[in-house]
């Protein structure tokens, strides 16, 4: 009987349950559409936001390596657990030398680097690594160096040096002299523009350093550091341990990272992290409040229109009320009504925001999405939960109907 | 001598500062068929409504098939108006979206269990075999109010109340559903509570009382 009253009243009054069901829909559809984005969302920024620099520092440890790393450990970075994390990394040696050019002077910091070397690793997809991947943000009027002999010279020293692009400069390195043609000058904004850029092996050479590096920059994805992430891992049972290594927080990254560098420490470079996390968390927390928004319009839609349609129904309530109806049956009548249209729209809203997802990331991104298995599940609770959300009042309205004033004359 | 099935002592019903039944002493025997006549506002439906358990009396006491009405919750009048009450109202109040048989089967469903047998029994009863699957729209006020009475014995109650419920029908349609109601009555021994301002309709009672203002002013009991 249930079945054929909620049927029924379905079919004598379609404009009203489109319109509730209509509410539902695009709630869900919003809800669907946003949560389905929010991850891809998070990712794209997350990679906009390595632009920003490197976030793991890689030291020698006080202890270990004699003050240097193994160039010859570097490919290992690309085989550990978080490697796909990892979107790029760069060594540096560091040495201070006597400069010359054009009969001017100046002693400075040269820099042994990858510029954009081709990484293979045996097992691994062949990379890129070097300054032009983990610093975007550098620019180089002229080249990037390709030969041995080839450097870069930060904008500062190039000027009190007097060169320009083409031209030729020595470095003396105790006793040592490395000619190097300038094949660009680099603008960083930073420290970066007192220093000279030259190939690593080019550095090694001339500091008499083969096969050592002085630290490593490494630019990897990283999850927001919460409360769980700041513990000190010394501290941690072995089940928290396990969780804070498999989630790619920027210290649990660091750590992975420094266990293939032999004699290494790895930091986090907290400034760049943190702003990081900071941002990517705002940009949740924006998602999150506007799936709620669109949930709170939807099912302020969906009580709007039920208590229209509850003022048009007021005698049908009284009457089931007069001929005996207690609030249990009532409230069954309307739940019922409610979750036949809430499935329904749960389910059209999912399809609708499923294509709404792919038409964003498409056209924001581009670039397409697969929509996680826990959406459509999200979708219909969702819908319920809009539906319910929006019914509340309006069943309180009908529980409260006299039917002796409604049902008089 | 039959038991009471209606007392009332002392009721009362005040809507604010308007008292639309002043303390009333009523006794209704089980299975008499008590006419309420009076004007309008004479407090004649307000009496109705209370002994219906549709409404709550400002003061006085109510017993009604041994319930008293004061002492129950909502779903507690919501249980005595199914399990104990049939009603009849003048402008038949069926759900318009729902057949004859369906709305019969609806007074069943809040009941116990909807049993579309026994509605067809019920429409075939008050002459309506033909028009189990038309819905209200599709039927005449008489056919209308005869569904309306399908729906009201369809649950066996001991009350059947009736509220003008040939106040919109022309004579034939009246004394059709008159007849109806009598025969029912010998069948099922319901007591009728018929609220009415026709003096014809009234006759078929056993009884009628008069009230005028919320008064109970004359008493009148007819010949059988």
């Amino acid at each position: 009987m249930l079945f054929r009253i909620l049927k029924n009243s379905f079919l004598k009054r379609p404009k009203a349950v489109f319109l509730i069901f209509l509410s539902v829909a695009m709630g869900a559809a919003v809800a669907t559409a946003f949560l389905g984005i929010a991850g891809e969302i998070s990712h794209k920024m997350a990679l906009e936001l390595r632009s920003y620099g490197a976030n793991i520092l890689l030291e020698p440890s006080a202890v270990e390596g004699g003050g240097f790393l193994r160039e010859e450990d570097l490919p290992k970075i690309k085989t550990v657990f978080w490697k796909y994390n990892i979107t790029g990394f760069t060594p540096y040696l560091f040495g201070v030398a006597d400069f010359s050019a054009g009969g001017k002077k100046e002693r400075g910091v040269v820099s042994g680097t990858w510029f954009a070397k081709q990484l293979e690793v045996p097992g691994e997809d062949p990379s890129v690594q070097g300054i032009k991947g983990i610093a975007p943000w550098w620019e180089v009027q002229g080249t990037w160096p390709e030969g041995p002999d080839e450097a870069i010279v930060g904008a500062t020293l190039a000027k009190r040096l007097g060169v320009i692009v083409g031209k030729e400069l020595d470095a003396t390195v105790h006793g040592r002299t490395q000619r190097f043609r300038v094949v660009g000058v680099v603008t960083t904004g930073g420290y970066e523009e007192e220093q000279l850029f030259a190939p690593l092996v080019t550095v090694q050479s001339l500091l008499q350093k083969q096969g050592k590096v002085s630290r490593v920059l490494v630019s990897a994805l990283t999850v927001p550091m919460d409360e769980f992430g700041k513990k000190d891992p010394a501290s941690m049972s072995k089940d928290e341990y396990e969780k804070w290594y498999c989630t790619a927080y920027v210290t649990s990254v660091a750590k992975n990272v420094e266990e293939v560098m032999a004699g290494s420490r790895a930091k986090p470079i907290w400034q760049i992290a943190s702003a990081e996390g900071s941002l990517l968390k705002k940009l949740n927390n924006v998602m999150l409040l506007l799936t709620v928004l669109a949930l709170v319009a939807s099912a302020t839609a969906v009580s709007t229109s039920l208590m229209a349609s509850m003022a048009e129904r007021g005698p049908e309530i009284a009457l089931m009320k007069a001929v005996g109806a207690d609030r249990f049956q009532i409230s069954a009548i309307f739940v019922g009504e409610t979750l036949i249209i809430s499935i329904a729209g749960g389910v059209v809203g999912y399809l609708l925001g499923d294509q709404l997802a792919g038409i964003i990331s498409r056209t924001v991104f581009n670039s397409a999405i697969t929509s996680p298995l826990w959406l459509f599940p999200t979708a219909i609770i969702s819908a319920l939960v809009v539906a319910i959300a929006g019914s509340v009042a309006p069943l309180r309205r009908a529980l409260l109907i006299e039917p002796v004033k409604v049902l008089k004359g | 001598m039959a038991e009471t099935i209606i007392e009332t002592n002392g009721l009362t019903r005040s809507y604010g500062d308007i008292c639309a039944l002043k303390p009333l002493d009523l006794q209704v025997p089980e299975g008499e068929w008590l006419s309420v006549m009076g004007h309008s506002g004479s407090g004649k439906s307000t009496l109705m409504n209370l002994v219906g358990g549709l409404d709550r009396p400002s003061d006085g006491s109510l017993r009604v098939g041994g319930e008293d009405l004061l002492a129950l919750s909502e779903d507690g009048l919501a249980r005595f108006r199914r399990e104990f009450v049939g009603i009849i109202f003048q402008q038949h109040h069926l759900i318009p979206y729902l057949t004859a048989v369906e709305n019969v089967m609806m007074a069943q469903y809040f009941h116990s269990v909807p049993d579309e047998a026994e509605a067809r029994t019920a429409l075939e009863r008050v002459g309506l075999g033909h028009r189990l699957k038309n819905r209200p729209g599709e039927l005449s006020g008489g056919e209308q109010q005869r569904v309306c009475i399908a729906r009201a014995i369809i649950n066996s109650p001991k009350l059947l109340l009736g509220d003008e419920p040939t106040g919109n029908l022309d004579n034939k349609s009246t004394i059709m559903v008159m007849e109806l109601l009598k025969e029912l009555r010998a069948e099922e021994r319901f007591t009728v509570i018929m609220v009415t301002h026709n003096q014809e309709v009234a006759a078929w009672g056993d009884r009628t009382i008069y009230l005028d203002d919320g008064v109970l002013v004359r008493e009148e009991r007819m010949n059988s």
